[in-house]
């Protein structure tokens, strides 16, 4: 078991290509822990920002009738990939990882691969 | 009392806001001495939140005062069924937000502070104009905490 800061860490040194990570509550749109990013990329804004993503998400499956839990999702740009994980672990309900990793130093299937057990591991 | 030239720029910046911010129910705009600005604050009585908000900050100032914090900032309140925010907007201003509880903090911090910041800048040059009269100073507000007196010799 990893804490916030460990399993940070962790996303960072071992994903190739990361440029930021951070830890969101989306019940609140705020970060419980970010590392990266920097002045031209501002995680707090991008942890407000991808909140109404995943709460979009989620209002959208219910419409739908839709039974079932969001695992991760993708966002594609033209020179980064944006990963949003849902925390699964017990006591971690309502956290998203949120990855960011430049498209030309990153193994797409690699980097989600490591997300999720960054994921399983971490204990909030 | 602030122009109603920049009054109108305030009331704009509120507008602006609500229609940005999703679950925001009401933006008003008070001098740190609880008067209105300008409010879009439908179905509040907005007078008297600018009455409190101006209570709160007289605490808020001192708490940070007090934990050497420097100075005042943002303040936020949660209720059972939502949040009130207090941004510093200059040095003679508070913009305070009343948001429903499902509203993103984060989002709400972030426009928060920003129109904050852009209200500060309107308000405090209006206040600087030379053409106008300067406003009396506020009175100097007590600092200290009351202290737990304790006789120097007790032992």
């Amino acid at each position: 078991m990893a804490n916030t800061e460990a399993s940070l860490k962790d996303a960072m040194a071992s994903i190739e290509g990361t440029v930021g990570v951070a830890l969101v509550d989306y019940t609140s749109g705020m970060a419980l822990g970010t590392l990266g990013g920097g002045k031209d990329f501002n995680l707090e804004v991008a942890a407000a920002g991808n909140t109404d993503v995943v709460r979009a998400k989620l209002r959208t499956m219910e419409h739908l009738g839709i039974k079932d839990e969001i695992e991760d999702i993708l966002i594609t740009l033209g020179a980064q990939y944006h990963l949003i994980r849902l925390l699964k672990t017990r006591g971690s309900n309502g956290l998203f990882l949120y990855l960011v990793i430049d498209k030309a130093r990153s193994n797409l299937a690699m980097a989600r691969h490591q997300l999720r057990k960054i994921e399983a591991e971490l204990e909030v | 009392m602030v122009p109603e030239a920049e009054v109108k720029d305030v009331l704009d910046e509120l507008q602006r806001l609500r229609a940005r911010v999703p679950l925001l129910t009401g933006a008003l705009a008070a001098s740190t001495d609880g008067l209105i600005v300008a409010q879009d604050t439908p179905g509040i009585e907005a007078e008297g939140v600018a009455a409190l908000t101006a209570a709160a900050l007289g605490v808020s100032i001192r708490m940070t005062d007090a934990t050497g914090r420097g100075g005042f900032r943002e303040l936020l309140i949660r209720g059972e069924s939502g949040y009130i925010a207090t941004y510093a907007a200059g040095s003679s201003a508070v913009l305070t937000l009343l948001a429903e509880d499902r509203i993103n903090v984060g989002r709400l911090h972030l426009e928060g502070r920003r129109a904050g910041a852009r209200i500060g800048e309107v308000v405090d040059a209006a206040q600087d104009r030379p053409d106008r009269p300067v406003p009396p100073p506020r009175p100097q507000q007590a600092r200290a905490l009351p202290r737990r007196t304790t006789p120097p010799d007790a032992t």
